[in-house]
């Protein structure tokens, strides 16, 4: 089943990304092959070579030629969380570059050839940048590669970053939450950047089982801020408090977070490989217990979106008016949030000064939850939205 | 003593405080459980100072100082000069200078006698460091950094310098700072170790995830074992010489 799905994903449409350096003005989509290094996880009977293979698979690589670097860390990945960044990169993905420059696409490529199981790789338009510049200087873009790895302890850092504000301003256990995820090796999706000595984290998949954990108590202190949150709301209450309760044990807590400028062509294979790595799960995992803790049947969601402020006055003048009602930081947000059963939106209490494109729009959280039997309806559409988009 | 905290679920304390030995300033905007934390420390001992600089919360990182003085970035609005001047005591001099680096934090590391201070940094600002803080100037990289004020935490009784320094290195900076200096880390790994703690004489402040070996280096390094503030041990010595009569 892994190696069909490889070939699928490699004949398939592919765009590379070169990330740029400071500001998000170019956003370059070329041809894109995913690498996906799995690491042999000790739960996984060593019989079942689904996943490890004696090269690590590459399906997704991005070239990066290296510049020398001074011993100050140059800034080159653009790990930027301010609205305004997520607003330029909305509006860079849509945007199209236009240069082309066969040459040195030619002289940059040594490690293309790279990819095991024989595969093809199609590169459809081959835009590279012309960056050599001098030591210490960037023109503005950085090709990288992506790679998706199993969470290991080393990444405490990078994953504790990204979930900073995961529960607001909230003090929490935010250290024993990061190390919950780095422990489920066999659940569990970290992206970086092939070969980066930095090892710098640039997006996060997880599930977690809410009964598993319960006894946590970052847990216990986020079940809390759910429940708090969904108090203030009429009839969502107790359908929350059942899921994180009696039903717990079947339900998930679906953490995805990432740097906002990560191509939104990594997504549908980060999700994939999670819902893949879950489905696994409950048939390789050693003792029944975890092998049932994996049968989720509700997952639930926390993230962040922007509504408009005047959301009322917004139904009255449809006509002329151009602007959306909720904007979502990040796309799969939009299609989970119309597969799912119940949600509810409550205000941060951290308001970031906005950019001019969401000057008009508030961040708020949102609350969600959604059916497992959906999952397979959300890829198909998240594939869709992200090859159209 | 070496206490473990963090500032709204972020670890890097240095940043959003600093500690002398004569005076302790805290960030505005953070949770009171930050500054009880503080309070109940060094409340009595010193004075605890809740400010910002340049409307800022990274108050740690853009000033430096010791006992002696205290010197701000040109960016420091009037009114949170004055109010320093009001709160600090009268010994301490506190001057806002102009120099480009503004970053004063992670620019200089001092204690009460030597300051190791950025590379590029202006004569004049080296003649007031001199001048205002009283300490003796050395013009240093750590491990190649020229942020010294970032990568090392220094007392008048011990240092911790970024990892990666050289054992020649260690040497060199031991000599000229006349304390036992040790390589070490701070919040599980991090480098930046004036982000990650402060420290004075007798007490230090961690952020929460360091980890307990961190924090034995500290407390060994430091000398915070066996150590209280001046005040409490002569006040102990007066209540043993009452039990022997």
């Amino acid at each position: 089943m892994w190696e069909q799905q490889f070939s699928k994903f490699d004949g398939g449409a592919a765009s590379r990304t070169i990330l740029p350096q400071k500001t998000i003005q170019n956003f370059f989509h070329e041809t894109l092959i995913f690498a996906h290094q799995r690491e042999p996880s000790q739960s996984v009977p060593p019989s079942r070579n689904r996943r490890s293979s004696t090269s690590p698979q590459l399906f997704s690589v991005f070239e990066m030629p290296r510049k020398p670097r001074r011993k100050q860390r140059p800034k080159s990945w653009p790990v930027t969380f301010s609205p305004f960044a997520r607003a330029l990169a909305r509006m860079a993905s849509v945007s199209k570059p236009n240069r082309r420059s066969k040459s040195i696409e030619s002289s940059e490529k040594p490690t293309r050839s790279s990819t095991s199981n024989g595969s093809s790789k199609h590169t459809l338009e081959e835009r590279p940048e012309g960056s050599e510049s001098s030591d210490g200087e960037f023109d503005g873009v950085v090709q990288a590669d992506f790679a998706f790895f199993d969470p290991k302890p080393n990444d405490f850092h990078g994953v504790k970053t990204l979930l900073q504000t995961y529960l607001d301003v909230e003090e929490w256990d935010l250290s024993g939450f990061a190390d919950l995820i780095l422990e489920q090796t066999t659940v569990g999706t970290v992206v970086k950047v092939e070969d980066d000595e930095d090892e710098g984290v640039f997006a996060l998949a997880t599930a977690l089982n809410l009964w598993r954990y319960r006894e946590q108590r970052c847990i216990m202190k986020l079940k809390e801020f759910l429940l708090l949150k969904a108090s203030q709301e009429k009839g969502v209450g107790d359908q929350l408090r059942l899921l994180l309760g009696e039903r717990a044990h079947n339900v998930g807590l679906l953490v995805s977070q990432r740097v906002v400028n990560l191509p939104p062509q990594l997504l549908p294979h980060l999700y994939d490989s999670l819902f893949n790595e879950v489905s696994w799960a409950t048939e390789d995992e050693p003792t029944e217990d975890l092998r049932n803790s994996f049968q989720f049947k509700h997952y639930i969601i926390l993230s962040k979106i922007y509504k408009h402020k005047n959301a009322e006055q917004q139904k009255r003048k449809r006509s002329d008016d151009r602007e959306e009602e909720i904007v979502y930081v990040k796309p799969e947000d939009e299609i989970f949030h119309e597969l799912s059963s119940w949600s509810f939106c409550f205000p941060l209490r951290t308001q970031q000064p906005a950019p001019h494109e969401l000057k008009n729009y508030r961040s708020m959280g949102l609350i969600m939850t959604v059916e497992a039997d959906k999952i397979p309806t959300f890829r198909q559409q998240l594939t869709s939205l992200i090859n159209e988009g | 003593m070496a206490t473990r905290l963090q500032f709204e679920n972020n670890c890097d304390i240095g940043v959003f405080s600093k500690l002398t030995n004569g005076y302790c300033m805290v960030a505005i905007g953070g949770s009171e459980s930050f500054y009880s934390v503080f309070e109940s420390e060094l409340g009595g001992v010193i004075p605890v100072v809740k400010t910002s600089i340049a409307g800022t919360r990274i108050v740690g990182r853009l000033c430096a100082g010791n006992k002696n003085g205290l010197l701000l970035p040109h960016t420091t609005t009037d009114q949170e000069l004055q109010h320093l001047r009001n709160s600090l005591p009268d010994q301490v001099v506190v001057q806002r200078i102009e120099e480009k680096l503004s970053a004063l934090g992670n620019c200089i590391a001092c204690n009460d006698h030597v300051a190791l201070t950025h590379t590029d940094l202006d004569r004049e600002t080296e003649e007031i460091i001199a001048d205002v803080l009283g300490v003796e100037v050395f013009r240093q990289t750590i491990a190649g950094n020229i942020l010294v004020g970032s990568f090392c935490a220094l007392s008048n009784r011990g240092g911790l310098v970024h990892p990666h320094t050289s054992i020649e290195d260690l040497d060199e900076l031991s000599t000229l700072l006349q304390v036992p200096l040790v390589a070490g880390t701070v919040n599980r790994g991090s480098e930046v170790i004036a982000a990650g703690m402060i420290v004075n004489d007798w007490t230090s402040f961690c952020g929460s995830d360091t980890t307990a070996t961190e924090l034995s280096v500290i407390e060994s390094v430091f000398k915070l074992r066996d150590s209280q503030p001046s005040v409490i041990v002569d006040e102990m010595r007066k209540s043993l010489i009452d039990s022997y009569v």
